[in-house]
């Protein structure tokens, strides 16, 4: 599970706080957005830098 | 006339407050999507978060930093940062309403230090001003940021996270300062 890093000042405890299952519905699409953005970014730059068509 | 307090960590006054600066709680940033400091007392008005060779693990992000009272929030920032490096020269980062952004990462070996300073100006106002260093094989750089940001209430948090929320830390500490 994903979490994050809570430190409370006032008594100096650090705690490891798992994602709820909404916080974590909502990380995995945004991590599949990244990735599909990423892929086609990676796409377009291999159209842009083929080669024109001969003929 | 000399006063002297002797035999006491902190002197705190009738408001609550403690006189000096109090140093928070240094935590490893090795882990987790976001590092959170919580319980800030009401009368802070000046807070100083250090990075010391923080590292995000994958991708390439700014780390940013949000404030909020109650629980964090991700509206009515105005801000941004920019650095300097050898290359580029000098880099612009676009302005987000949603976060402080204090240093871009360029590759995911690269760490982040640096200080960023949040002040008190007026009702819930607070203002942010610091600089990073970003160690970087061949394009080391100096990130520096400004801004404002109005909280809904007394600030009580303040969070260290990257600009696309999906990262997770994996190098370095953090810490503050408050008083």
């Amino acid at each position: 599970m994903t979490h994050r890093i809570e430190v409370n000042v006032e008594t100096g405890v650090t705690t490891q706080v798992e994602y709820t299952a909404e916080e974590q519905a909502a990380y995995d699409a945004a991590v599949a957005q990244q990735a599909a953005e990423q892929a086609a970014a990676e796409e377009a730059a291999r159209l842009e830098a083929q080669p024109p068509a001969q003929g | 006339m000399t006063t002297t307090i002797d035999g006491s960590a902190s002197v705190t006054i009738n408001s609550g407050a403690i006189l000096g600066i109090t140093s928070g709680t240094a935590v490893a940033s090795t882990s987790g999507t976001s590092i959170d400091f919580t319980s800030i007392p009401s009368w802070v008005k000046r807070i100083t978060v250090m990075l010391i060779g923080v590292s995000t693990s994958t991708n390439v992000p700014n780390v940013s930093l949000q404030i909020g009272s109650g629980s964090v929030e991700a509206t009515g920032y105005v801000g941004s940062s920019a650095r300097i490096t050898n290359t580029p020269a000098a880099a612009w980062d676009s302005v987000l309403t949603t976060m402080f952004q204090i240093g871009g990462l360029n590759v995911n070996t690269d760490t982040l230090s640096g200080t960023a300073i949040l002040s008190l100006a007026g009702s819930n106002i607070w203002t942010l001003t610091g600089n990073t260093f970003r160690s970087s094989g061949t394009t080391p750089a100096i990130n520096f940021f400004s801004g404002t940001k109005t909280t809904s209430g007394a600030l009580d948090r303040l969070r260290i996270t990257t600009t696309n929320g999906t990262d997770t830390f994996d190098a370095g500490s953090i810490n503050i300062l408050y008083e």
